[in-house]
């Protein structure tokens, strides 16, 4: 059997929700320059803060997984969040490669 | 996006279906798109460039739109002559990396149950084999056992059917006495340029790990190179 890339991420998203936990799914849905991961690569991030799969290798993750949090906290359905090399928060949360994506991040409803 | 969405996409996944997944970001909706099916209201007005993005393998937003579309196409099919040892490591790293695997040997002993549990073995001679596999040019071929009877049949399928990635294991020796049985064969030397002899890129490794590391490392190469 070959696994597709979200295999483990949709399947424990499931296995999260079937125990009671918020879930988000944070996809890649645009890149500009040069970007760590492709667009479609995709994360999930529960409401205590685990995660599972990546948006960009690491340099965005953190911001990421609290905008997540955030989202289910103030029951919002989706966002989109940029990051930008031009953007100055970009550098503090560390996107060093230099490029610009475009993040949607949204809770999956049951 | 709703929870049953991401288990329609598992499941069609398992059935081995082609689709996407679309998403429209601004309320959050999303839908599976089949090609040839009609989609809701919502999506409709975009199905050319859906069916646009899909066929180009590609994922993105559509232009000017605020709807995002994941493509889902089946793995790149990669068929192994020989249930060797290097076999076993290969279905190892093609597993996460989008390849499936068929093994196909004549010889029980080793195209067996128990040294290749989950993969789709033919306990054939290629040319039998080939009657059940459906192949084109997104197929690829690794033949391993180096005996020419079960090796050769395989590589005169691939090159006639133009097969992206052919690969054969061997020294340059053995392939240049395999170009020459080929050419005998009525190949030209145009044909025996696609087969990647000896198989594999330059890492310096011998173990059959190593070996098999070194084949997939290829195949991820060419797949991007032929744009699969």
């Amino acid at each position: 059997m070959s696994n597709f890339p979200e295999k483990k991420i949709f399947e424990e998203a499931d296995n999260w929700i079937k125990n009671n936990k918020k879930v988000s799914l944070a996809t890649v849905v645009q890149t500009w320059g040069s970007s760590p991961l492709g667009i479609g690569s995709r994360m999930i991030v529960s409401e205590d803060g685990n995660f599972l799969g990546s948006v960009s290798g690491g340099c965005v993750e953190a911001k990421v997984i609290e905008e997540c949090i955030s989202l289910m906290k103030n029951k919002k359905i989706c966002k989109k969040i940029d990051f930008n090399v031009s953007n100055e928060n970009a550098w503090e949360i560390g996107l060093a490669c230099g490029g610009d994506i475009l993040i949607y991040i949204e809770e999956i409803k049951q | 996006m709703k929870l049953e969405i991401i288990r329609e996409t598992l499941k069609n996944k398992s059935l081995k279906k082609e689709f996407a997944l679309i998403t429209n970001l601004i309320n959050g909706e999303s839908e599976i798109f089949f090609p040839g099916y009609n989609l809701s209201e919502m999506f409709s007005k975009y199905s050319e460039e859906i069916e646009k993005i899909f066929n180009s393998n590609k994922n993105g937003i559509i232009e000017n739109s605020e709807i995002f579309v994941q493509t889902y196409k089946n793995p790149i099919k990669v068929i192994v002559v020989g249930a060797v040892d290097i076999s076993i490591y290969l279905i190892d790293f093609a597993k996460n990396l989008n390849f499936e695997i068929t093994i196909v040997d004549p010889r029980g002993y080793f195209a067996s149950k128990e040294r290749f549990p989950d993969t789709k073995i033919i306990n054939k001679w290629p040319n039998e084999a080939f009657d059940e596999i459906e192949t084109n040019s997104s197929t690829a071929l690794v033949t391993l056992t180096h005996d020419p009877k079960i090796d050769d049949p395989a590589l005169q399928y691939a090159l006639k059917n133009k097969f992206f990635y052919i690969g054969a294991l061997g020294s340059k020796k053995t392939h240049e006495k395999r170009c020459s049985r080929l050419i005998g064969a009525g190949f030209k030397n145009v044909d025996l340029e696609k087969i990647n002899g000896p198989i594999g890129i330059k890492l310096g490794g011998k173990s059959p790990s190593e070996i098999a590391l070194s084949i997939i490392s290829q195949l991820v190469s060419e797949k991007y190179k032929n744009k699969i």
